[in-house]
């Protein structure tokens, strides 16, 4: 017999949730503490340039200025990154984006920080910059990192796809494409830096990850992990864009040669501009199917910029190539996928890794296929639909917890009752 | 530039503060008065997180100067419970599941206390054109819509009971 | 002239990072009144973990939900929890949690045990009662069971972390386990396109979630209806602009980018399908990504419906419409069969 529960499945009221309708919740940018200096990055305002010379002098000599610091000032590992270590705190090399961080300014006051940026210049020896997947992996095109654009190529293969596509009624083919997009998040990346009472390098943060951010400041000041502490601050959403280090690492450095509180709040643009979006994507799609709608063959080809930095691109690419069939059986499958470095805006994770993508194109297919053979759309996804026991293109079988065709069907149901 | 002096009735107390004429009132809140429920996600007056009760009105705080607060009437966040009891529009949107980061909460909050002040039973159209100021990233709204309809059938039976209006 | 379709979108998610080692910990004390310190890292972002957390110590400890106190994503206080992503909370922190409880219980079910005199396995935990099975009159309350603790000098703690089973991928094929489990969804909405300005109304949406357990029912609902309303941005209004020229994004802010507004929002009915036999907690899975993705190909197939004209490019905005509303007409025209 099925235990009755006592406290799951119920609407519980929030743990979190009275704070947040009094308004007595602290999210990062609340935080103030004595003696607290507001910071702020000076940015390029080129996509793709080595830098001549920074000019640092001015902004260092205002009064009430209290650290202005570039790369030479950062004790420990200056890259960072989930799952590949490509993105600098502070430019050391060059500049792959428009937004690199170049330099960070601590002042008393957030007047004195908006005059001592505005004493920054910097000259840039500029190199042709890569907008365009094409462009990225022409032979003469500049290479973003290391000895190729290339930031990832993935291939999928089951069963004998050439072979099926033979026996195919129908063949429906297409080419997709998405956009780039922004989470909007409403609270803008904020956090401070602070040493607490016992000397530990402190951080308080808008994140998706404190103890990713904890290691990476650790890395950044050369510090054993546990000589820092990261504790998230309310957030106010994320859907994958604060996943990143955002403002963690600049906070920690300035606080690290300040040894004051640093607070820094990135206003609605800078946010938007230096987070990660959605990756673009081009998917071409063939799909074969018998006259009577049973999926037999696909074939996929994932295109998509990652942009300058790698973030999240490794689990969009590989997401992306694990579901690209859609929630269907098909025995014959061939999938391919580019991604590319370019010095467009850095493109990472978003609510879905990927899946909303390749969604719109297993989607489309499924309802190209259903119009051509005259099926309903609900009818054709319930005959491929995955139940218990059905292989996967990876060949995993699914044992247990397989509820789509009820989705399906309650789905159906439910339309026929509400939809006209 | 000079100070000014602005004398406001803020949550109900009377306060007199000098600042710079050019300051926000979103900073004069949060800063100078530490009322930190004021928040900041646009800072041009598209998303409605800086929303405060001005003179009656839902108004957004981040494009307004500290000149313009002076005599005003502001109701923050801050301002709503009252000796420790929940307004009924923060109990609803508590009980309704209508909060998720919270972010937008605070600005959500405050303009359908200011739409109610004025206009104790609106109709499910007036509160959805009355909140359209006010973005919110994660609830997809429903939840916000159907607390603040609770709230409208709460206030209406306390109103028959003879109870408190809502103001 | 307005025209009306309707339009189908189905999704598969992996839940957890794919083909990879991803785990979580948490931390658990009962205390001697009977309420519980539960710490986890998972960071909870407004879609609710250290809700549901609280919910399933309470579940496992037989405790209520009040009494259980939960601290997330402090690195000196809590274990690691990974990334609040891959919709992978509820599935691996929870279960890290469900393994933290069970240790904590196993130490409060031997005291409780010898006090009623019956078997440690016999015990049930439920709303800070512990009980003998099938006989309700052998009972203690937390109360008396925690006094009974102190006594024996033991303390009711535990740790746990959940590492979902996966293999690494096959670098030749990508063949292997990528995930532990996947949750479905599909989503039926209808539209209302205007063919003169390219208006689009999404009216009414059902989404039918495969969640495994519900954990909270109206959080869930909360995330299906979030994401069904992003994912009306995402076809419909939102797409970011970058220069040729330096790569700069030419619309950062929201009166340039715009996001749906509360009079965008249709009629949104979830719907919560529960599947047995998977690995989470009580057999939950994710839903926080899942919310979001069937509406989009719903809604681009309503649309391709209402105007029987095909779409494979988004955005879909108004211009497109009008350009697709009139292409379809030139073609009539000039004898093109469609
Ligand atoms: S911060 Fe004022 S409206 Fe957005
Ligand atoms: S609850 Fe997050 S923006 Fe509204």
């Amino acid at each position: 017999m099925a235990k009755e529960y006592s406290v799951i499945g119920k609407s519980k009221v929030k743990v979190d949730g009275l704070e947040k309708v009094l308004g007595t919740t602290k999210f990062a940018s609340d935080y103030s503490l004595p003696d607290m200096l507001y910071g702020r990055v000076f940015r390029s305002t080129v996509p793709h340039a080595t830098v001549k010379k920074l000019y640092l002098e001015k902004a260092r000599a205002l009064d009430g200025v209290e650290a202005v610091l570039d790369y030479h000032d950062i004790p420990g590992k200056n890259r960072f990154g989930i799952i590949i270590k490509d993105e600098p705190c502070l430019v050391d090399d060059k500049i792959r984006r428009y937004g690199d961080a170049l330099a960070v300014v601590a002042a008393k006051s957030p007047e004195i920080l908006e005059e001592a940026l505005a004493l920054i210049e910097v000259d840039y020896d500029e190199i042709e910059p890569i907008f365009t997947f094409e462009r990225a992996l022409e032979a003469d095109a500049p290479i973003i990192h290391g000895t190729t654009n290339i930031h990832q190529v993935k291939h999928l293969e089951c069963g004998n796809v050439d072979e099926a596509f033979k026996k195919c009624d129908i063949i429906i083919e297409n080419v997709y494409s998405t956009h780039r997009l922004s989470h909007m998040f409403i609270e803008p990346d904020a956090g401070i830096a602070y040493y607490d009472d016992d000397g530990l390098m402190t951080v308080v943060a808008s994140t998706q990850n404190p103890h990713y951010d904890r290691n990476e400041v650790a890395s950044l000041l050369g510090l054993p992990y546990n000589q820092v502490r990261v504790i998230q601050a309310a957030t106010g959403g994320a859907f994958g864009g604060k996943l990143d280090i955002s403002v963690q690492c600049h906070c920690a450095l300035l606080t690290y040669h300040t040894r004051k509180p640093v607070k820094m709040v990135r206003s609605r643009s800078e946010s938007t501009m230096v987070s990660a979006k959605r990756h673009p994507m081009t998917i071409e799609a063939k799909t074969g199917a018998t006259r009577d709608g049973m999926l037999m063959a696909m074939e996929v080809k994932i295109c998509s910029d990652t942009g300058a930095y790698a973030s999240y691109g490794p689990a969009v690419i590989t997401r992306a190539m694990v579901h690209c069939t859609g929630p269907y059986s098909i025995p014959n499958v061939r999938a391919d996928a580019t991604f590319v470095y370019t010095n467009n805006p850095m493109s990472g994770a978003f609510r879905g890794f990927g899946v909303p993508q390749v969604a719109v194109c297993h989607e489309g297919q499924m309802n190209a296929l259903a119009r051509k053979i005259g099926m309903d759309p609900v009818e054709i996804r319930i005959r491929n639909a995955h139940q218990i026991g059905s292989k996967l293109t990876t060949g995993q079988i699914l044992e247990n917890s397989v509820g789509f065709i009820e989705t399906l069907e309650k789905a159906r149901e439910k339309a026929a009752e509400v939809l006209s | 530039m000079n100070k000014i002096s602005i004398s406001l009735n803020l949550n109900g107390e009377d306060r007199v503060i000098d600042v710079f004429p050019n300051r926000r009132v979103v900073d004069l809140l949060r800063e100078d008065f530490k009322l930190t429920s004021v928040k900041e996600g646009c800072s041009e007056g598209e998303c409605g997180a800086c929303t405060v009760i001005f003179n009656g009105d839902a108004v957004t705080t981040c494009c307004m100067l500290a000149g313009q607060a002076d005599q005003s009437t502001i109701i923050t966040l801050e301002g709503l419970a009252k000796n420790g009891e929940l307004d009924v529009l923060q109990q609803c949107f508590l009980d309704e599941g209508a909060v998720q980061c919270g972010y937008c909460t605070p600005g959500m909050i405050l303009t359908a206390k200011a739409l109610l002040m004025k206009n104790s039973s609106p109709t499910e159209e007036e509160i959805k054109v009355g909140m359209s100021g006010n973005l919110c990233r994660c609830t997809g709204y429903e939840k916000i819509h159907a607390a603040v309809k609770n709230a409208v059938e709460i206030y209406k039976q306390k109103l028959e009971q003879g109870g408190e209006s809502i103001g | 002239m307005k025209k009306r379709g309707k339009g189908v979108g189905s999704m598969w998610y992996g839940i957890g990072n794919t083909g990879l080692p991803n785990p979580a910990a948490a931390f658990v004390e009962v205390l001697g009144d009977g309420t519980a310190n539960l710490m986890f890292g998972a960071a909870d972002i407004g879609q609710g973990s250290g809700t549901a957390m609280a919910q399933l110590a309470a579940e496992a400890l037989g405790i209520t939900y009040e009494k259980v106190r939960v601290t997330w994503g402090d690195t000196r206080v809590t274990p690691d929890g990974g990334a609040t992503s891959a919709s992978r909370q509820t599935l691996i922190t929870g279960n890290a949690v469900l393994k933290a409880c069970e240790q904590a219980k196993g130490t409060l079910a031997d005291v409780a045990a010898a006090y009623l005199g019956c078997q440690p396995e016999e015990l049930d935990f439920s709303n800070n009662m512990v009980t003998k099975d099938g006989d309700a009159t052998v009972t203690m309350t937390y109360h008396t069971l925690m006094a009974e603790m102190k006594t024996a000098g033991k303390m009711a703690v535990g740790a746990g972390y959940y590492n979902p089973t996966t293999t690494t991928l096959d670098p030749e094929d990508m063949s292997g386990i990528p995930y532990e489990v996947y949750s479905y969804a599909t989503t039926i909405c209808e539209v209302e396109v205007d063919t003169e300005t390219g208006e689009v109304d999404v009216l009414k949406v059902v989404s039918a979630h495969d969640v495994g357990q519900t954990i909270n029912q109206s959080m869930v609902e909360g995330q299906i209806e979030g994401g069904v309303v992003m994912g009306q941005g995402f076809v419909l209004m939102e797409e970011i602009e970058v220069s040729d020229k330096d790569g700069s994004i030419k619309n950062p802010i929201f009166s340039k980018y715009i996001i749906p507004s509360n009079l965008d929002v249709p009629e949104i009915y979830p719907i919560l399908v529960e599947s047995e036999g998977g690995p989470g907690p009580f057999g939950a899975k994710g839903v926080g990504e899942p919310a979001l993705i069937p509406i989009i190909p719903a809604i681009v197939a309503a649309i391709e419906d209402a105007l029987d004209v095909r779409f494979t490019k988004l955005p879909i905005f108004p211009k497109d419409i009008v350009a697709a509303v009139k292409e379809k007409e030139t073609d009539a025209d000039n004898g093109v069969l469609n």
